[in-house]
């Protein structure tokens, strides 16, 4: 029963059929690769144009977002007109209307090509994540048929020199170890390097004429992925603007946090991009937003009946968001230190998932529909209060022998630095579907385990027959359904259930879907997903620069706070559970953090 | 931590006897943790099995007069004094008589299941068990073929030997007819030989034929009843042919005995996940919400076996699997499932709430049943006889063995929401659950992608009663990888994963609720009344009409009329989709 969706040329997700169960391809990875801004297929257009007034009267106020929905949905906007016309379910070949689609794209395939340009390539995410999801990508047969690769950094090196560096960290998938030397091979033969200053135009234009040369008058696609510290953004970016935007195609720029320090920092640089780049050339990337279970929230909730009518207030008594590494800052807390862990996880990871958790059903999945609807949900929320935050440290920590170091001891740290390495924060929805219901956040670095799980729990039953034989603590066993981001992605209900035998006696059993159990497929990394996404164009993962101001305004003032106040923040052993300072938070609004004792979490 | 309570708990002390009602009723205040399973999760102990006094405080107090429905029968009658008399455990003593004990539902069920019992703990320090049976046998002879059954707990073998034989030093034998009154009070004469003078309650198990069903109730309370304790008679399907015959051998019953003296088993009651179908209803805020028409599309009762009657169709063919399953297990766990929230987890509060949802069912027409009889089938190079050559079958005979049929519950919670039974024989399974199917998600922003067919990715939550007990619930879910696609992927919940303890046969509860009074469990006269009113019209039509049913092959799925009856309502079977 697999539906086919119209175009992609990507097999991983077209070639998966799991004999009898319903696979449905959804909202598919529209390849219309090259929406052009300049306007390509202007029937789509208009039709989109329509219903997307909807969205633009639709109560939010979009500043900026509201000029690129003219153009950026239309990828899959185009297909669900068509598939209106009753071409729901049909066989692995391209129905009629689509092969025209499919034909012009083919067209259009021959003659276009995508560059991507790693700027600040010899760094250390660009090698560990970067090529390695570009060459997953390649090796999927998800980029298009025509691609360069670019490395452009400062360091003098040589297309070889490059290649010998990625081929280092490049890996393959565990589960098509087939023909991966031939593939890498290949890929590495379209892979060069480009030396040059990131502040400089000529430097630039030379990349320029390079990227010409490979593009052979193709329609040229350009994708540059600023891998470059925050303070060097503009420069690159106005250089790449000038002096290597793409004349006849599409020219993005995916950008990575830090996005400012606060409200004004953040606002100043989207001025400054917003010089040189439109809004819908930009893509923010947040990497926890292409995490799988993060992605699969929305289908949770929107696919399935049984979850969405309990989405509120009414049922949900709150919802906890817990992110927690356990290793510190070993030796590279120069970059963290000027942060910390709220602008780090917080404002950021946490706070978008938190909105993709809280917000309103959208009008369609379409990227400006669900961002439309994050950007509500933020704007919803009450600014944090320092009242409501717990921040800690972590201090050194002898265990087994082995004697871990305190932050401070981290060399490139200051020995007075205040910076927190954890954080926990009180966050309130004020709309009708969330008031009064405390979201939880906490994060932080050189705690006992390592995860990111969203936890959501209910209230306990009204009127419980059972109630008499739970004690007082009538919450402790209510349902509680848990999303485990990572490690072991898994998703589980907790339910009070019988246990076999004679007599009654109750315990909490979970429901349980545990990823590994069910899929064999390796889940690919967060970047191969967000990077396919920059290059079609989709935007649904990537943030938009109203909803970045929404989410600075929520934090700006209690940071501003801790940092005027010089707060002092509670100190925790290295390996720890963290401040317990965090549970008297927890406890100011009866909350019980979920992750603490919970046996199903362990497996 | 954790006192772990006695599983069984009659025994199970800690609570004052004193205080009244609902306070008693708890039980248990305590809440313990588990020691055995997993150190950090809650377990609660919950209702444990009240001793029968605190029972009977409660229903005295909140007993079942005062509620809606008018009784027929329960409500006359309330000889509680006697029970409420009641002294203590130790001093106390029980007899259970198994009624047919040569029978072969005695010697596979009762006798292992009163040795689980014992071998547990749950049965009183004095207890007598007596067999009472026609065929002439010695203590000793009844010991020998009793030790041939007895199996112990596959989790507990230490000391089995031992137990074995402590527990058959309790077995004893009595020769004698069914309807005499001499041989019954031989019997009582050699009970209170036994029981020693010491307050004695009297269990009678009726393992027998139903024509003698009211001899025996006869004898046994004219000549064998309990002076000073409580006596109780267990008597096992079939109540009657339909509604008539049904209240005439009640009729007949309450000449003898008190209606809360008569413990109707239905063994299907007894299962683990019937039991706990509440817990998971009234114990979780997740389900109730949308437990109701607003949510729920349809649900299904499946009960299949993978065997035909192999020559012991005698007494299956007189009823058909429509009153052998359909109206009694079946109909049971629907109402179970279907019922309003109770006032309480008293046995009177829940029986209440499941005439109401009998009584607000529609009476089954013929329109909306299917029945079926399998057939020969060679299959893999073994010939499996049809129905009609087993030797105790007529040759002729129309009795189904396979049924399925469409019923509606006409309130506020579920009208219009097709509750579809499917129960057979020589089926290629063996099964039985029950499955929950949801409506459509409103306005599915992912619909285009589940094509024309909005049903067929919806969720689902099965509980399997049997085998492998099991509750999983289906859920749309992204499958991993680059692209959107989904799939329907199982919440999942095995038992045999989750908890290492063996699961208890049903009869081991129902025998101990029986011997702690406790109700829950069996039905009571309105309750079957209200059953066979659903069902006897289709039954008299069927017979009168001389339905013929549907072939089917022997190990088949059954014969394909039960997809037309479900489409009719726009159904589709769960457990033949392939995706389990």
């Amino acid at each position: 029963m697999a539906t086919y969706s119209p175009s992609t040329h990507c097999p991983s997700s077209s070639a998966y059929s799991n004999n009898s169960s319903l696979i449905n391809r959804i909202h598919q990875r529209t390849t219309f690769p090259s929406i052009p801004r300049k306007g390509f297929r202007p029937t789509k257009l208009y039709l989109h144009q329509s219903s997307n007034g909807v969205s633009v009267s639709n109560a939010v106020h979009v500043q900026d977002g509201a000029k690129s929905m003219k153009e950026s949905p239309v990828e899959s906007d185009g297909p669900v007109k068509i598939l209106k016309d009753g071409i729901l379910s049909v066989p692995p070949v391209t129905p009629p209307e689509e092969s025209i689609d499919v034909a012009s794209f083919d067209f259009n395939k021959d003659k276009s090509t995508v560059s991507i340009t790693v700027v600040g390539a010899s760094g250390d995410l660009a090698k560990k994540k970067i090529f390695p999801a570009l060459f997953a990508l390649y090796y999927e047969g998800c980029l298009p048929e025509h691609f360069t690769i670019f490395g452009y950094a400062r360091s003098k090196m040589t297309d070889a020199e490059l290649r010998t560096m990625v081929s280092k960290t490049l890996t393959c998938r565990i589960d098509q170890r087939e023909n991966c030397g031939e593939k890498m091979d290949h890929f590495l033969e379209r892979c060069f390097y480009h030396p040059g200053q990131y502040d400089s135009p000529e430097n630039f234009l030379e990349l320029d004429k390079k990227l010409k040369e490979h593009e052979a008058g193709r329609v040229a696609n350009r994708l540059f992925y600023l891998s470059i510290p925050p303070n060097i953004f503009i420069d690159a970016v106005k250089c790449a603007s000038s002096s290597a935007s793409s004349a006849k195609g599409w020219t993005r720029v995916i950008v990575e946090k830090p996005f400012g320090r606060d409200s004004e920092s953040s606002s100043a640089l989207t001025r400054s991009l917003k010089q040189y780049l439109d809004e819908d050339q930009i893509f923010r990337i947040d990497h926890y937003l292409g995490k799988e279970l993060v992605e699969n929230l929305s289908v949770l909730r929107f696919s399935n009946l049984i979850f969405e009518p309990l989405w509120s207030r009414q049922y949900i008594r709150n919802v906890q968001f817990i992110f927690a590494e356990d290793f510190g800052t070993e030796g590279r807390g120069g970059y963290f230190d000027n942060y910390g862990i709220i602008r780090d996880i917080m404002q950021n990871h946490l706070l978008q998932i938190l909105a993709l958790f809280a917000m309103e059903t959208p009008v369609s999945l379409d990227a400006e529909d669900i961002r439309n609807e994050k950007v509500k949900v933020l704007r919803s929320m009450r600014p944090l209060r320092l009242d409501d935050v717990v921040t800690g440290q972590y201090k050194s920590h002898t265990r087994g022998g082995v004697k871990y170091p305190a932050y401070i001891d981290d060399k490139t740290v200051p020995n007075d630095s205040l910076t927190p390495t954890f954080a926990a924060a009180a966050l309130f929805i004020d709309n009708a579907r969330w008031d009064g219901v405390p979201f939880l956040m906490k994060a932080g670095k050189a705690l006992h385990d390592r995860r990111t799980e969203i936890r959501v729990q209910f209230r306990h039953v009204p009127g419980n027959l059972y109630n008499k034989n739970i004690g007082p603590g009538l919450d402790v066993a209510t349902n509680e359904l848990v999303i485990r981001v990572q490690p072991d992605e898994a998703i589980y209900l907790k339910i009070n259930n019988k246990v076999p035998g004679l007599g009654m006696r109750l315990d909490r059993s979970n429901l349980n879907l545990l990823y590994a159990a069910r899929y064999s497929k390796e889940i690919p990394d967060a970047y191969e997903r967000l990077l396919l996404d920059a290059i079609e164009g989709e935007r649904r993962l990537f943030i938009r620069s109203d909803e970045l101001d929404a989410a600075w305004s929520l934090f700006t003032p209690v940071l501003k706070e801790l940092d005027d106040k010089k707060i002092v923040p509670e100190y925790y052993p290295y390996g720890s559970r963290g401040p317990v300072g965090s549970h008297y938070l927890a406890a100011r609004y009866k909350v019980q953090w979920g992750d603490v004792g919970d046996v199903g979490s362990q497996q | 931590m954790a006192t772990q309570i006695n599983p069984c708990s009659s025994s199970s002390t800690t609570f004052p006897p004193s205080s009244l009602n609902q306070e008693t009723f708890s039980s248990a205040k305590f809440f313990n943790f588990s020691t055995k399973s997993s150190p950090s999760r809650w377990v609660f102990k919950i209702h444990s099995r009240i001793n029968p006094k605190n029972q009977f405080e409660l229903k005295s107090s909140n007993g079942y007069p005062l509620n809606a429905i008018s009784l027929q029968d329960g409500a006359a009658e309330k000889p509680l004094a006697k029970e409420l008399v009641l002294p203590e455990q130790a001093e106390s003593n029980l007899s259970v008589t198994v009624v047919g004990a040569s029978g072969d539902l005695a010697k596979k069920k009762i006798f292992p299941a009163l040795f689980a019992l014992f071998y547990e703990d749950c049965l009183p320090q004095n207890f007598t068990i007596f067999g009472y049976a026609r065929t002439k046998m010695t203590d000793e002879e009844l010991r020998e073929m009793i030790s041939r059954t007895l199996t112990c707990r596959i989790d507990k073998r230490e000391n089995c030997g031992d137990k074995m034989e402590k527990f058959l030093e309790r077995c004893f034998y009595h020769s004698g007819q069914y309807n005499s009154e001499e041989h019954f009070a031989e019997l009582d004469s050699k009970m209170k030989q036994k029981e020693g003078g010491k307050v004695s309650n009297r269990l009678f198990y009726l393992s027998i034929p139903p024509d003698i069903f009211v001899d025996v109730v006869r004898c046994a309370s004219g000549k064998a009843s309990s002076k000073n304790g409580w006596t109780r008679v267990i008597v096992e399907k079939p109540f009657g042919r339909d509604a008539e015959s049904s209240g005439e051998l009640t009729r007949s019953l309450k000449q003898y005995l008190a209606e809360d003296q008569i413990f109707r088993i239905d063994h299907y009651l007894g299962k683990e996940l019937v039991e706990n179908l509440s817990v998971l209803r009234f114990s979780n805020l997740v389900f109730e919400p949308l437990w109701s028409r607003n949510y729920i599309r349809n649900v299904q009762f499946i009960f299949s076996e993978d065997f035909g009657t192999e020559g012991r169709g005698g007494y299956f063919d007189n009823y058909g699997i429509i009153r052998d399953i359909m109206q009694n297990h079946l109909l049971q766990i629907l109402a179970l499932f279907a019922m309003e929230t109770p006032v309480s987890l008293d046995a009177e509060d829940i029986r209440n709430e499941k005439v109401k949802v009998l009584r607000s069912m529609r009476r089954l027409r013929l329109e909306d049943v299917v029945i079926g009889q399998y057939k020969r089938n060679s299959k893999d190079g073994k010939t499996h006889l049809g129905y009609t050559e087993d030797p105790t079958v007529p040759n002729d005979s129309l009795t189904p063995t396979f049924a399925a049929a469409a019923l509606f519950i006409d309130n506020a919670r579920w009208d219009g929401v097709p509750f579809l039974m499917k129960a057979g024989k020589a089926l290629n399974t063996r099964r039985a659950e029950i499955r929950v199917q949801f409506r459509h998600v409103p306005g599915n922003l992912y619909k285009r992608n589940f094509g024309t067919d909005l049903d067929k990715a919806t969720n689902e939550l099965v509980l399997r009663v049997q085998p492998d007990e099991a509750i999983y619930l289906k859920i749309n879910n992204k499958i991993p990888g680059l692209g959107m696609r989904l799939d329907r992927s199982d919440l999942n919940l095995l038992y045999s994963a989750r908890y290492s303890k063996e699961i208890p046969d049903a009869y081991e509860r129902l025998l101990l609720d029986a011997i702690e009074g406790e109700r829950r469990l069996f039905i009571r006269s309105d309750e079957l009344d209200a059953a066979w009113s659903i069902f006897t019209p289709l039954l008299k039509e069927l017979e009168a009409k001389k339905i013929a049913p549907e072939l089917y092959p022997y190990g088949s799925r059954g014969p394909v009329g039960a997809h037309y009856l479900a489409a009719n309502y726009n159904v589709r079977w769960g457990d033949l989709t392939g995706d389990d």
